[in-house]
């Protein structure tokens, strides 16, 4: 089976997402830094989640867009977009972030965070849908 | 032939996504410049309020050092006092409506971040700048030990916190106001001596010579009626020694400055970026209605109108333009929003984003006026195209 040419751009796209968290949290929009006595505060946990979760959505991303079989295919979709909700929610809500919102952990990696796991849990969902019409095109052929 | 445009805009893949994107463009600088100036406006206005008194009287070491602006007006921590001595000839001036003494102090690093904040104590009896504040926040009257935290601080009510090593109860959060202020923790003149006397046999601060009872940072003053601030601020100047007296309009107006020359600049930039939009959207309408002379001849010939052409370029026109402005809008809420506080830290400046409903309000009409322009420039070429003599483009003469 062909994937049609929506398929493919929501799964290039999950896979895009997926690794601008992952490498994004870390080198661009990272929290805060380490302290003076050089360790780090707990937002840089947070920061840890979110680039863990950013690199299973692009492995479970990648599966979704190379596997077969469409069942296996709609379930690592939906687990992409657990994922993405999941990174969205992590800081300050399961993770606690820094005492001040001005904070960079606060000004800059959450808000970064929570857009890239929407938009990721977001096109995970079109490529469920897209996968599921393909295949009830599929069937009326 | 309803579906006509539609079935044009995805036949040329490219040239609609040109539009879109000028179009988002379009939306994008209008929204984004408008929510920037507007919230820097806001910042400032809610900095005005929030000094709430005309006259700040400072130990005049604190206007040498500098650091009096970078607490009151740039969130920086620091402290200094003058003895009660000073104050009390401060009270006596002629001309003062209203004077409460405020007291600064630094915390140390809070136990879950490397950040310092500000506590400034007040007494609740004179207070007339920060109660009335926490009155709106929905706080109460503070006991001993009892804190109101900025709205900025990731504190709640009922939370617990440490300065020196005393426990501190949140007893109430206060409204954004985008200014210093949001990352500062306010207490009661009694809570904040204690805090003092903590810090000094802590040793972390230099202030063993300190006596916390006989000691204020700040006092802040309103005019009577029959008074000006300019007046008090001369007289206290002219007879308090070791003090200084400063208007809190000129603490602000040199943000008051650097906002005028940001709007500016934000002005100017959006007019560029709108005046180069409006061109790129006139030669692209031109050129595609140039290169498809034929095929609105062809479509003359089987029938169609001339408004009936004229509208689908219209119709094109406003589809590209609605979906790229609602792109741009979105975009611009994206970025202006959820960086609110990224963007207060790089200009330094206060910097307060209006609530939900306005920055609605202000994505709708970025929307309309940016799909308006896209319908504009279309309708010049629409007017052109339906006044082409079919039966010369047909011939090949045009």
């Amino acid at each position: 089976m062909k994937n049609s040419r929506s398929t493919n751009a929501a799964g290039i796209a999950m896979i895009i997402v997926g690794a601008i968290l992952c490498i994004g949290v870390k080198a661009v929009f990272h929290a805060c830094g380490a302290k003076d006595d050089g360790t780090f505060m707990n937002c840089h946990n947070a920061e840890n989640a979110a680039a863990v979760l950013g690199a299973a959505m692009m492995i479970l991303s990648a599966f979704s867009l190379f596997i077969r079989k469409k069942g296996v295919r709609i379930c690592t979709a939906a687990l992409t977009a657990a994922a993405g909700i999941f990174a969205a929610v992590i800081p300050n809500n399961v993770i606690h972030l820094c005492m001040m919102e001005s904070m960079r952990c606060h000004a800059v990696m959450r808000p970064a965070v929570i857009i890239c796991g929407i938009i990721g849990a977001a096109v995970s969902v079109l490529f469920i849908i897209s996968v599921l019409l393909s295949r009830s095109a599929e069937g009326e052929k | 032939m309803k579906s006509l445009p539609l079935k044009n805009l995805s036949g040329k893949p490219v040239r609609t996504a040109v539009l879109i994107i000028i179009a988002a463009l379009l939306s994008f600088t209008m929204l984004a410049g408008g929510l920037v100036v507007t919230s820097l406006r806001s910042g400032l206005s809610s900095l005005e309020d929030r000094l709430g008194a005309d006259i700040m009287v400072v130990p005049y070491e604190a206007t040498t050092k500098s650091n009096l602006e970078n607490i009151v007006l740039q969130g920086s921590t620091g402290s200094f006092y003058m003895d009660m001595s000073r104050a009390e000839k401060v009270h006596t001036v002629e001309g003062i409506g209203r004077i409460s003494d405020q007291f600064f102090l630094a915390s140390t690093k809070s136990d879950c971040c490397s950040i310092p904040v500000q506590i400034i104590g007040f007494d609740p009896e004179t207070d007339f700048t920060i109660t009335p504040w926490i009155r709106r926040s929905g706080g109460n009257e503070l006991g001993l030990f009892d804190v109101v935290v900025g709205n900025d601080l990731n504190a709640f009510v009922g939370d617990t916190m440490y300065f020196y090593g005393i426990e501190c109860n949140v007893a109430a959060k206060l409204d954004k106001t985008g200014t210093s202020y949001d990352t500062t923790v306010f207490t009661n003149e009694e809570t904040v001596k204690v805090l003092l006397k903590a810090c000094i046999e802590s040793g972390i601060n230099k202030f063993e010579s300190l006596d916390p009872d006989n000691s204020t940072s700040c006092i802040l003053i309103d005019p009577d009626s029959e008074h000006t601030a300019e007046e008090i601020v001369n007289d206290i100047n002219l007879h308090v020694k070791k003090v200084r007296a400063i208007q809190t309009k000129e603490m602000i107006s040199g943000i008051s400055d650097g906002l005028g020359g940001i709007s500016d600049m934000t002005g100017w930039l959006v007019a560029a970026v709108w005046l180069l939009g409006l061109v790129i959207l006139l030669l692209v309408f031109t050129m595609s209605v140039n290169e498809r002379k034929k095929e609105f001849a062809v479509l003359r010939v089987i029938g169609a109108s001339r408004s009936r052409l004229a509208g689908i370029v219209m119709q094109e026109a406003l589809v590209t333009g609605a979906a790229g402005s609602l792109i741009g809008a979105a975009a611009g809420l994206l970025v202006i929003i959820p960086f609110s506080g990224a963007i207060e830290e790089k200009l330094s400046m206060p910097f307060l984003t209006p609530p939900t409903g306005t920055a609605a309000v202000y994505a709708l009409a970025a929307v309309l006026l940016s799909a308006v322009i896209c319908a504009g420039a279309a309708a010049v070429s629409a007017f052109r195209m339906s006044r082409i003599d079919t039966a010369v483009i047909l011939r090949g003469d045009n």
